[in-house]
Order: structure tokens, then sequence, then C-alpha cells
């Protein structure tokens, strides 16, 4: 709402301008740069082998970074994603290995346990008006701890069946097989997102959740309902990475908040809440996959690609920022009124 | 001095909430006579209940495990944790300023393995602490300024230097420790000398950190900046640069710390500081700092660490496994917050 009248007052510019100034626009260039400059240093980057490779590779913090999108968007954060896909992969190896359960019935419980671990953190959140920053801070410890106590440190998950490895290292229909889940996700998370009121009510308690109570929607039940998604989705994950690596492991999944969190603010979803798109976060996803894969390609450091996603997160909040304060400081040389300055705004999301 | 006293108490926000008294409340509760004055104790009610929570655990590991109190192990545990209770001071300052920094971890190493080369190129001492603080403050400038000037959250902004740090440091060093020359270690005093000095040193940090917040006009800026930036840019403070020079200080604390880290051994680990930033949040909340800002002070967060770094040796003692740290970390991180969460809602109800 509030986007379109703002855009519909302001001087209309030509079509092709605005449509190049999309943030979206400006990302798919710098993925076409990215993967043309790959292409030509990395003999095998641009094969089919490789591209269902990075796929391959990418659909765990992809599906991390999806339903981070919602959580961001409803002017929160959830730094607890890697530790809880560490915590479910250990649960789901305990699970099958000494429970003996088979792989679906563990997968199922596994994924209850994900939207338990959801739960708790969303009943802080909206039961208690903690700050989601805090609670998942806390949370990010607990389960990486509690994953490290089951195993006792050392203890590691191996010897899956076949059966069940297929999903993470064969193919289906001539596609890796885990991209029809990712796939699924995706597809449902941008309906959720982009075609349901559920998702226009995120926006708006991103925008004020003070206005958006005042508006009538549910906000304790909408951001608790957020935290649950990503809970589930975040067992699955684990699940998938379980399957990919063959083995389960307590520091699975160490820094991917961070992996997910880059792509989504790389996507053009604001920090603050309240604007921002699943095709966005998608496009982030490629460009930090194209990255991590291409650098290897180029022959150069696995540290240089997390070093390079760290600047390209910084890059991508000032981008944002800069353009406003440099007009802003043009403004006040000029000696026009003195727009107000944008104070500090909380940095609690 | 006296002039400052009087600016600072006037109608700024005395750091503490639904309290009006002006006059300055003593900080120990004796001094005024052996009845305990009321404002006192709902004044320090959560600095207390730490406090007596340390007792309780001093109490119980003295029936249970009376092994714990021996000078030697005491002197040890106290100097390992010296560097942490000078980080947890900046750390709790950035806090009370409403913003977070959970890349001191990652600053805490730089500024080691750079003070480690500096010392094993015969530099003076002095001179390598004098860098190595300043390298630190540098390091903080950096958040600050992006945080500060351009307006970022700092959450987002310490987790990308975080990374950024870290595995620029591991790119370029390759997980090479740093063989330190004869004379750095202890200083070139004896151990138990070198020792007493990093104690006391990191309590004379505390105690004039502890007054200068409490005193100073510039400490209860800090205070004003975190309860309310609008109100306090409104009566005259910068908002932008105190959140600045917080971080900045925190910088060269880091620094300071780090240089306390190195002395205590022939090498420098160019791991060390890994988890440090959870440890630190971790002893801040709980000793009572409000992660909303404007709240707690730094005696608090000293009783606070105490308590955590009695965990370690408690479970050891006590025989419960080493795994479970993290865990009980994460879990005490939580108690906290939900502990202040819930004493906030019947404040305001």
């Amino acid at each position: 709402m509030q986007n379109v009248s703002v855009v519909s007052m302001s001087v209309p510019a030509p079509r092709w301008k605005s449509l190049l100034l999309r943030h979206e626009a400006v990302l798919f260039l710098v993925l076409v740069v990215e993967w043309s400059y790959f292409n030509a240093v990395g003999p095998r980057f641009g094969t089919v082998d490789n591209t269902f490779d990075l796929l391959r590779h990418s659909v765990e913090i992809g599906l991390l970074a999806l339903v981070m999108t919602p959580i961001i968007l409803s002017g929160g954060i959830d730094l607890s994603v890697g530790s809880l896909l560490g915590l479910c992969a250990i649960v789901f190896g305990k699970l099958w290995r000494d429970a003996g359960l088979p792989p679906l019935a563990a997968g199922v419980c596994t994924i209850g346990i994900g939207a338990l671990a959801g739960g708790l953190n969303a009943s802080l959140i909206t039961l208690l008006r903690l700050p989601p920053l805090i609670v998942t801070l806390g949370t990010f410890s607990l389960f990486r701890g509690l994953a490290e106590a089951i195993t006792r440190g050392a203890d590691t998950f191996t010897n899956f069946p076949k059966a069940f490895l297929f999903l993470g290292q064969e193919r289906w229909l001539g596609l890796p097989a885990q991209a029809p889940v990712f796939l699924l996700v995706a597809v449902g998370v941008w309906l959720l997102v982009h075609r349901t009121t559920f998702g226009r009510s995120l926006r708006a308690i991103g925008f004020s959740p003070e206005g958006a109570r005042y508006a009538g929607i549910p906000v304790e039940r909408r951001v608790a309902t957020v935290y649950i998604l990503a809970g589930v989705v975040a067992a699955l994950a684990a699940i998938i990475y379980t399957a990919r690596m063959g083995q389960a492991r307590a520091d699975a999944g160490t820094g991917y908040e961070l992996f997910a969190i880059t792509a989504v603010v790389l996507g053009g979803t604001s920090i603050f809440g309240g604007v921002g798109s699943v095709h966005g976060t998608l496009l982030g996803i490629a460009a930090i996959a194209v990255l991590n894969n291409g650098l290897v390609h180029a022959r150069q450091p696995r540290e240089v690609a997390g070093m390079l996603t760290g600047a390209l997160l910084l890059l991508a909040l000032s981008s944002s920022v800069v353009p406003r304060l440099w007009a802003a400081w043009r403004g006040r040389r000029r000696g026009a009124a003195p727009p107000t300055p944008p104070v500090s705004s909380s940095p609690i999301p | 001095m006296a002039l400052e006293n009087q600016t600072a108490e006037g109608p700024k926000d005395d750091g503490t909430r639904g309290v009006t008294s002006r006059a300055p409340v003593p900080l120990v509760p004796s001094a005024r006579g052996p009845f305990v004055h009321r404002g006192v104790l709902k004044r320090y009610f959560r600095e207390i209940s730490v406090a007596a929570a340390l007792l309780l655990v001093l109490v119980a590991l003295a029936v249970f495990a009376p092994g714990f109190y021996q000078p030697q192990p005491l002197l040890s545990l106290a100097t390992r944790e010296a560097p942490t209770l000078v980080v947890a001071c900046g750390v709790a300052l950035v806090i009370i300023c409403r913003q977070i920094d959970i890349s001191v971890g990652s600053q805490f190493a730089v500024c080691a393995v750079c003070a480690g080369l500096l010392a094993s190129l015969q530099w003076p001492l002095a001179l390598v602490l004098a860098a190595s603080v300043a390298i630190g403050a540098t390091l903080g400038a950096i958040n600050g300024a992006l945080i500060a000037w351009l307006g970022l959250p700092s959450i987002v902004v310490t987790l990308a230097t975080m990374v950024t740090w870290r595995e620029g440091l591991r790119w370029l060093r390759q997980g090479q420790f740093v063989n330190l020359p004869d004379g750095v270690q202890w200083f070139g005093l004896s151990q138990r000398g070198g020792q007493w000095l990093l104690v006391v040193s990191a309590l004379v940090v505390l105690v004039l950190l502890g007054l200068a917040m409490r005193h100073l006009a510039a400490g209860r800026y800090v205070y004003a900046v975190g309860t309310d930036a609008e109100a306090a840019r409104l009566a005259g403070i910068r908002p932008r640069r105190v959140t600045f020079l917080t971080f900045a200080l925190l910088g060269g604390l880091v620094g300071l710390a780090a240089m306390m880290n190195v002395a205590q051994s022939p090498q420098v680990d160019p791991k060390s500081g890994t988890g440090m930033e959870l440890k630190v949040i971790a002893a801040v909340v709980v000793g009572g700092v409000s992660i909303t800002g404007g709240r707690g002070n730094l005696w608090g967060v000293f009783a606070g660490l105490l308590l955590l770094a009695c965990v370690a040796p408690a479970l050891t003692h006590l025989r419960i496994e080493a795994f479970w740290e993290r865990a009980i970390q994460g879990a005490i991180i939580l108690l906290a917050v939900v502990a202040d969460g819930v004493r906030s809602r019947r404040e305001h109800r």
C-alpha cells in the first residue's frame, strides 16, 4: 500500500530507469558479472555438473535464508538457525542409530524437535516481549551446546542407508534430489509472503508493531508463526545436510546464520523490517553461492570467501544508506531547510 | 569535577528506571549503617540478587568441593579471567549505550597476533602495548563509524566484521602460532608477580571505568543515549559521537585485554578469543545490564562475570562433564533475560 502510493506520487521517471534502479535488477547484473568472471577464470566453472554441484551445496543455506526473510521482514532476527541445524542433525542421527527408527520416522521426529525449538524462541519473544536478538543469541549458544553435550564433543553418526543418502547425493529426474524440496519451500514462502494477508501483515508489523496492533493484526501470533516456521525449515535443512555429507556432527552448520542473513540483506530486505522480497533473497543466495563456488575454481583459499561475504554484507547495508545521507548532506550545503537527521534508530530489531 | 558532577546528576536519567530521587545513593548499603535503605534494595535488586547467587555458588563449592579454595589455582583462574573482565567492561558500556558488539572475539585475536608479531620484532613492551591498544581502537572505530554515522544496526555490522577479521586473520596467518621472545611472558616478572600484575590491572580498569560511568559527565552521556537517543540529542548531547566513542573505547580495551592475554603464554594462538563475545555478553546480561540500554552498572557485571567464571570449575568439581559448559552458558543468558523480562512486565502493569 505505502510503497505504491509513494511511487505514484514521486516524479514520474522513465520506465526503464525505474526498472534498472530496482535493487533486484542491480543484484541480477552483479550475479551475471560474477558468473562471467568465474567462467572466464575457472575452466570447469560453467559446466552443467558444476552448476548442479553449486545448487547442491547451497540448498541448506538457501532454506535458512528463505525462512529468515519473513522474520527480518517482520522486524526480527534469528541468530539461532545455524546452531539449530547442528542440534537437529545430531537428534536425527541419535534417533536413527540409537533409537533404531527408520530414516523417515526419524526425520518426522526431527522436524517436530525443530518446531519445538522454534517455539521456544517464539514464546520467549512474544509472551515475554523480549528482544529477538538476545533471545536467539541465547538459544544460539544453547542449541549448539546441547548438540555438543549429546555427542560429548566427539561422537559422529555415519553409515546411513543408501536410500536416505539418495536425498543428498543422487539425481532425480536429472536434477539434484534435494532441488525439488528447495523449490517447494521457495514457492511456499514466496506465496506466503507475497500473496497472502499473512505476508502483508508481516510488513505492517515490520513497519510499526504498535500500528499493526491497533489495526487489529494479531501481532504475537503472526510473529510466533514465523519463528516456528524457521525452526521447522532448519530441521529440514539439517536432514538434507546430513544426507549430503553422509554424516551428522555437532558442528554442522556453524556460521550458516551469517550466510543466511547476508543473503536476505543482499536481496534488498531492510534489516529494520517492513521492506523486502523473497525473489530478492533468492538472487542474494545465488550471488553468495556463485561467489563461494567460483573462488574455489579460481584457486583462492576458502577463507577469502568468508571474508568477502562479510565485506559484501557491509557493502550491501551501506549502499542503502549512503545515497540518502549524501542527499541530506548536499541539501544542507545548499542551504535548503535541513531535513531532520535520522537519529540512530534502535539497533535491536 | 564538581561542576561536571552537578550537570550530570541534573535532569537526565541516572541509569535506573522508576526512581526519581536525585540525591546520589551510596553503592554499598552498609555505608548507611545496619539498616539497609529500602530504596537502595529496590534500586539495586538485580545486582544484589546476582551477588547473592554468586555467594550461594561459593558456599556450595565450599561445602561440596573444598578443593576449589586453593590459593594457586584460584590465582590462575583470576588471571585467566582478567582479560575477559576488561573486555566485559567495554561491552557493558556498548550495551548500556543500546548497541551490541559481537566482533570482540575477532578483534581480540587480531590484536593478540599483531602484538605477538611486534614483540617478536624486539619492540619494547610498552610500545607493543600501545600499538595493540591503537589497533584495537581502530577496529572499534570502524564498527563505530558504520554504526553511528551510517546508522546501520550494530548486530549486523559486528556480525560482518566478526567474520571478516577472523577469516582475514586465518587467511594471512594460516593458523600459525606466533612464538614470543623471552621476557614477554609475565612481562619478564616471575609467574606469581605477573599474575598479580594482570589481576590488579584488570581490577584498576574496572574501578576506574565504574567510577567514571557514575561520576563523570561522559559516563552519564552513555546512559542518556542508551535510554533515549532523541531525548539526549534534545538535551544537547551528540548521540552519534557518544556511540562512536563508546565503540572506539571498547576496541581500545580489547587491545589492552589482548596484550594481557599475550603476556600469559610463550605463544600466541591465532584462534584465541573464539567464542569470547558470547561469554562476555552472558556476563554483562547476567550482571544486570539491560539489553535495551540505559540500565546497569559495572559492579553488577563484575559479579556476573565471577558467577560465570565459577561455573566451569564448579562443573569439574561436581563431576559434571565439561561438554555441558556451552549449553549451561546459553541457559544462563536466557534465564537472566527472562528474569529481566518478567520484572519489567510486572513493573509496567
